[in-house]
């Protein structure tokens, strides 16, 4: 059993590109571990798990098909756009 | 009376008899909706201009004699998180604040075709993360049988517009609860379905293996009426199930002689209200005495269920939530540095308290080294839980459980300590990590008058049960009772 009474917020909120301040970093970590110490009482379960058991996937073939939206309509709901395209930071020095 | 008090089923025949118009119905409704919702807060986004437009067009229809469907012309409210081309879309959340979708989702299209009046979008807890619809970052829903009381979430402005009539009906989705939740803290009906009988197509998703769009109205019939029309199989929802839907509101009859119904001890333990308990089984007897049988079974694993949910629910959201990025669409800060800074400060500043806490729990027990410990031990946990329905309902057709462990809340009262929060769905989630179909009705109401409600888990797909055995419920104590809605000692 892992004992995780001390999980590491800032770097599991930088897995999940989340920033914490200092300030509100004692309540997260409070917060969590007690959530943390609530689901470690699961109990341990020798069993297996198979992939899909309930086998209600249903997966389509993987082929274009017209959305019948146009790349304006699209383009609306993006924060910046220049020339029809979405505009992002510099990400190549 | 007026128009907006009738229940979806009273309105379908009145429409389709002529005796009143769905441009009435419609005015009527946003009469009401312009009335009370300065005290309740249940809608995001109203839409007024093309819902009377659209009730003119089933009135033409009507009109020249086109053979309409039931929902023909009845308004309908629609939970935040479900996509609706045209209308601002935003689970609130600031991260889609000014979100336009560009298509309907499944259950939208459905809704559409089957003549249904768009009333707006309704208020519900940021991405569906919460219990009491206070993790809005727009405003605050309020019971409307109390308005010093949350009306439960997360789906709490659909429960609320609902119960104070400001829609006939809505739509919700539930993950952990968030149909039937609200909807017995509001005193109404509110229908889980079975996963995979609804299609999830355009719902905004937080934990995909456990959402699942449903219904919430004023009587067993009206759900019904509703599942009927939504659910259904569609080949854009890989999850959707490929078999035959009867339609069940035509089916209602409310005979319960020879159905086996089991109460699960575990449900019933220390930490639920005794004055619910009592109201739960009050119910149960009062089936019993309508020809059902009734005999105590048990679901062992109930006490861990809460923990494998929101491992689960936040290992899901956790991935699902990473598509916003401030880089498509939704919110993005202001100057970023350059792309990671754009990502974190985008992300921080976007979402809520709730929905952070969750996407770090989520990312921690995906992360390298707890996989084992958290998500693999939830995941057989599920398969378990599974397994103890699966038995359970060898003995018996029906599982009757309280919906909520208490009645409606103060404001604040639990925002404080996530546990107690969650403890708000302990009875609920079960239904999600298995799967199954189930309702919350109005049972009882407390010496302040807030609403208690009783939960009836059934059969995958066996939605017919569950609502017929509901309708009994109805039959022998009426169902749905009007709140009278007062704000400041003010009646209104």
């Amino acid at each position: 059993m892992t004992n995780n009474s001390n999980i590491d917020i800032k770097h599991v909120a930088k897995l999940a590109r989340i920033k914490i301040s200092d300030d509100e970093l004692p309540k997260y970590s409070e917060e969590m571990n007690n959530i943390i110490k609530m689901v470690e009482a699961m109990p341990e379960i020798d069993d297996e798990l198979l992939v899909d058991e309930s086998g209600v996937m249903d997966l389509r073939e993987d082929k274009l098909a017209d959305s019948k939206i146009s790349r304006d309509e699209i383009l609306k709901n993006a924060p910046k756009v220049v020339a029809g395209c979405v505009v992002v930071p510099k990400t190549v020095e | 009376m007026e128009l907006y008090e009738y229940k979806a089923s009273e309105l379908s025949e009145m429409l389709s008899k002529g005796e009143v118009s769905s441009v009435e119905l419609t005015k009527s409704v946003f009469d009401r909706i312009e009335e009370v919702e300065p005290t309740i807060d249940a809608y995001l986004t109203l839409n007024r201009e093309s819902a009377l437009s659209e009730a003119e067009k089933i009135d033409s229809r009507r009109a020249s004699g086109e053979e309409l469907s039931p929902l023909s012309g009845i308004p309908i409210g629609i939970k935040d998180n479900i996509s609706t081309t045209g209308i601002r879309t935003t689970c609130a959340s600031r991260m889609l604040e000014n979100y336009t979708p560009v298509f309907d989702a499944t259950v939208i299209s459905k809704l559409k075709n089957a003549g249904a009046i768009i009333t707006g979008k309704l208020n519900m807890d940021e991405f569906a993360m919460g219990s009491s619809t206070e993790t809005s970052y727009f405003k605050q829903t309020k019971n409307p049988f109390d308005t010093s009381c949350v009306p439960g979430g997360s789906s709490g402005g659909s429960a609320a517009a609902v119960a104070s009539m400001e829609a006939v009906m809505a739509l919700g989705s539930d993950t952990g609860g968030s149909i039937r939740q609200p909807s017995s803290l509001c005193g109404v009906v509110g229908l889980k379905p079975t996963y995979g009988s609804v299609s999830r197509y355009g719902l905004v998703a937080f934990a995909s293996s456990l959402d699942q769009i449903g219904t919430i109205a004023r009587s067993v019939k009206d759900s019904a009426m509703l599942f009927d029309a939504i659910c259904g199989h569609d080949p854009m929802d890989a999850t959707s199930a490929r078999r035959d839907y009867l339609p069940i509101s035509e089916a209602l009859d409310g005979d319960v002689r020879g159905l086996k119904i089991g109460i699960p001890k575990e449900y019933f333990g220390d930490g639920i209200k005794s004055d619910v308990k009592d109201a739960v089984m009050k119910s149960v007897k009062a089936l019993e005495s309508r020809g059902a049988t009734v005999r105590e079974i048990s679901l062992p694993s109930t006490d861990y269920a809460l923990s494998a949910y929101y491992i689960i629910a936040c290992a899901e959201a956790s991935s699902n939530l990473a598509r916003f990025d401030g880089v498509k669409y939704g919110y993005r800060c202001e100057n970023p540095e350059n792309l990671m800074d754009m990502y974190e400060r985008t992300r921080s500043e976007g979402f809520g308290r709730e929905v952070k806490r969750r996407i770090i729990l989520g990312t921690f027990v995906l992360s390298s080294g707890y996989y084992d410990a958290y998500y693999k031990k939830a995941k057989l946990l599920q398969k378990r839980i599974r397994s103890e329905f699966d038995s359970a309902f060898s003995d018996v057709d029906i599982i009757i459980t309280p919906t909520s462990p208490f009645e409606a809340f103060q404001f604040g009262d639990k925002m404080d300590d996530p546990l107690a929060m969650y403890s708000a769905d302990i009875c609920t989630v079960t239904v999600n990590i298995a799967g199954l179909p189930a309702v919350s009705v109005p049972c009882g109401y407390s010496e302040t008058g807030l609403p208690y409600g009783m939960q009836l888990i059934g059969r995958s797909f066996d939605e017919k049960t569950i609502l017929n055995t509901a309708y009994a419920h109805e039959l022998c104590f009426g169902g749905f009772k009007v709140p009278v809605i007062a704000s400041k000692g003010v009646e209104l």
